[in-house]
């Protein structure tokens, strides 16, 4: 797994709209991209799915980036409200939080998402 | 004489009166009349009842043709009524002679006084019996109205948010959430019942495709409604949920976060499912996997909880106890998370079960799960009512158990109720 965390050299209040282009920018970064924080467990039970099924996803802790509760509310406005963290996004595109994965596991898009980002090849 | 008709009259009234109201009758069980004055009524009803046999001799009848617990005894009291009591009781020893003609079968032999008592105390004790039993069937069924109107308003007062406190409704250690729990899963029960026999009466009368689709699809719904009821109850009793207390104890034992192992069910539908296509067993067997591999990083993300939990409770010094208390509170809100999802896990097999099957095909599987469970409930009563005493005979403990097992098939068979939840 990879671990991201924001250097904020010219660190400055930003606002709303700056956080979730970030956001999006960083969701982006990685065929499979989770944010997370360090002490959730039910992103640890997504993070370990993922990585059971074979992909190597790139995790953002947003408990360790200094702009941690902004990142939050940005996250939590994405689905509408609700727990900000576990958030998927696969080849750049959200997906949902733990309920949305499992259901696309269940019903067999999962993997075929996963191909096409390239985060699976067998 | 008049006065005694009145003095009749009134025990009559009294009488008739509890006709009206079974618990008086229940009460009057033990009247104030003088024992020996009893016999001669309860013998002279009995004879009305049970035989026409002669009615000119006997002077004694009561009022009692107006009980209700005998429809027998509708006949208007023969004139003889007012000659036949005295005040003081004396006059069974007279009675005696006149009631060899009124038990049919021994009317050729004379009988004692003795045994005329003991035979009169049997009618008599027969008599209160069949009263007691009108009267407690008749408190059964206005206790059975009550109740029903006592959930719809526990359920009304939820759905307007009032808190009914900390103490369960029955007293027991089970908070409100968890009685308003097992009330509507009692409810789904009966309801799983009926969606049983219609499953079965619809595949046994080969219906189409499409009526059988609204009844398969019907079926869905129902344990969407469970799922959904869960959710409600997840927010104010997760332990009730997490711990299998509204479950029958046979599927405790199988319990997994709240509910039935996805996988473990589609693991015992795989056998009871052919005939299916390559593509569907390929289906099937994939939702295994996948289901599999839900399970089990939701488990890992629980015991990464649990130990999180047991970390923060068992380091909290004197000093900071409060405070690591509110950190296990916290925790211990997100159980509720994993309720859910492991919920979730499961609606989405069930839903995804559907997909992969025909209709006629999903039909039968919903009729094997919900026969299914239904047996691991009969099992949890049949053991829980097994006889103790035979705990020691090996053999014998087993033929016994494996009889009442027939009967409970034959009692499913016949779809009457066998589910007995251990609510």
């Amino acid at each position: 797994m990879e671990y991201q965390t924001d250097d904020g050299s010219c660190y400055y209040a930003p606002s709303a709209g700056d956080v979730s282009d970030w956001v999006l920018r960083a969701a982006s970064s990685g065929a499979v991209v989770i944010f997370s924080k360090s002490t959730c467990c039910m992103c640890l039970a997504v993070k370990s799915l993922l990585s059971n099924m074979g992909v190597n996803p790139t995790v953002y802790e947003v408990d360790q980036d200094p702009r941690g509760k902004d990142l939050e509310r940005a996250l939590s406005r994405m689905l509408g409200g609700g727990a900000a963290v576990p958030l998927v996004f696969i080849g750049g595109k959200l997906i949902g939080a733990m309920d949305s994965v499992v259901a696309a596991h269940i019903g067999g898009t999962l993997v075929p998402l996963l191909r096409e980002a390239g985060a699976l090849w067998l | 004489m008049d006065i005694n008709n009145k003095d009749l009259h009134k025990k009559g009234a009294l009488y008739s009166s509890s006709a009206v109201r079974p618990t008086a009758a229940t009460l009057d069980m033990f009247p104030s009349w003088p024992l020996r004055f009893q016999h001669l009524t309860s013998t002279r009803i009995s004879s009305i009842g049970e035989e026409e046999s002669t009615d000119s001799g006997s002077a004694v009848n009561t009022a009692s043709p107006s009980s209700y617990s005998d429809h027998r005894l509708r006949r208007p009291p023969p004139p003889q009524m007012d000659a036949g009591i005295s005040a003081d009781g004396s006059q069974p020893p007279k009675q005696i002679p006149e009631k060899r003609r009124g038990p049919g079968s021994n009317s050729d032999k004379v009988l004692d006084a003795k045994t005329m008592r003991r035979l009169a105390q049997n009618r008599e004790a027969a008599r209160k019996s069949r009263l007691r039993k009108k009267a407690y069937v008749q408190q059964l069924e206005s206790s059975r109205i009550r109740l029903s109107q006592l959930e719809q308003d526990l359920l009304r007062a939820r759905s307007q948010g009032l808190f009914l406190g900390g103490v369960g409704v029955t007293g027991a250690n089970i908070s409100s959430g968890g009685a308003i729990f097992d009330m509507e899963y009692a409810r789904w029960l009966d309801d799983d019942h009926r969606h049983m026999s219609e499953l079965r009466a619809a595949l046994q009368a080969h219906l189409s495709d499409s009526d059988l689709r609204v009844i398969a699809d019907g079926y869905i719904a129902h344990y969407d409604e469970i799922f959904r009821l869960k959710g409600v109850a997840a927010k104010t009793d997760v332990f009730h949920l997490i711990t299998g207390m509204w479950a029958s104890p046979a599927e405790r034992c199988f319990l997994w976060m709240g509910g039935f192992r996805p996988s473990d069910l589609i693991k015992m539908l795989i056998a009871q499912l052919d005939p299916l296509t390559e593509q569907q067993i390929m289906g099937i067997y994939g939702l295994q996997q996948s289901s599999q591999q839900a399970e089990e990083a939701l488990t890992q993300g629980l015991e990464q909880l649990q130990q999180s939990l047991i970390d923060t409770i068992a380091n909290s010094s004197i000093d900071d106890s409060m405070h690591h208390m509110a950190l296990a509170l916290g925790k211990l809100a997100n159980l509720e998370g994993f309720v859910r999802q492991a919920d979730n896990l499961r609606q989405q097999m069930l839903h995804q079960l559907r997909r992969i099957l025909t209709v006629r095909q999903a039909a039968r599987c919903f009729l094997v799960i919900g026969e299914y469970y239904g047996r691991l409930r009969a099992l949890s009563s049949l053991w829980a009512s097994r006889p103790r005493d035979q705990a020691m005979m090996g053999d014998e403990n087993s033929c016994q158990t494996s009889t009442d097992l027939q009967m409970a098939q034959q009692q499913q068979q016949q779809s009457s109720r066998s589910h007995f939840s251990n609510f």
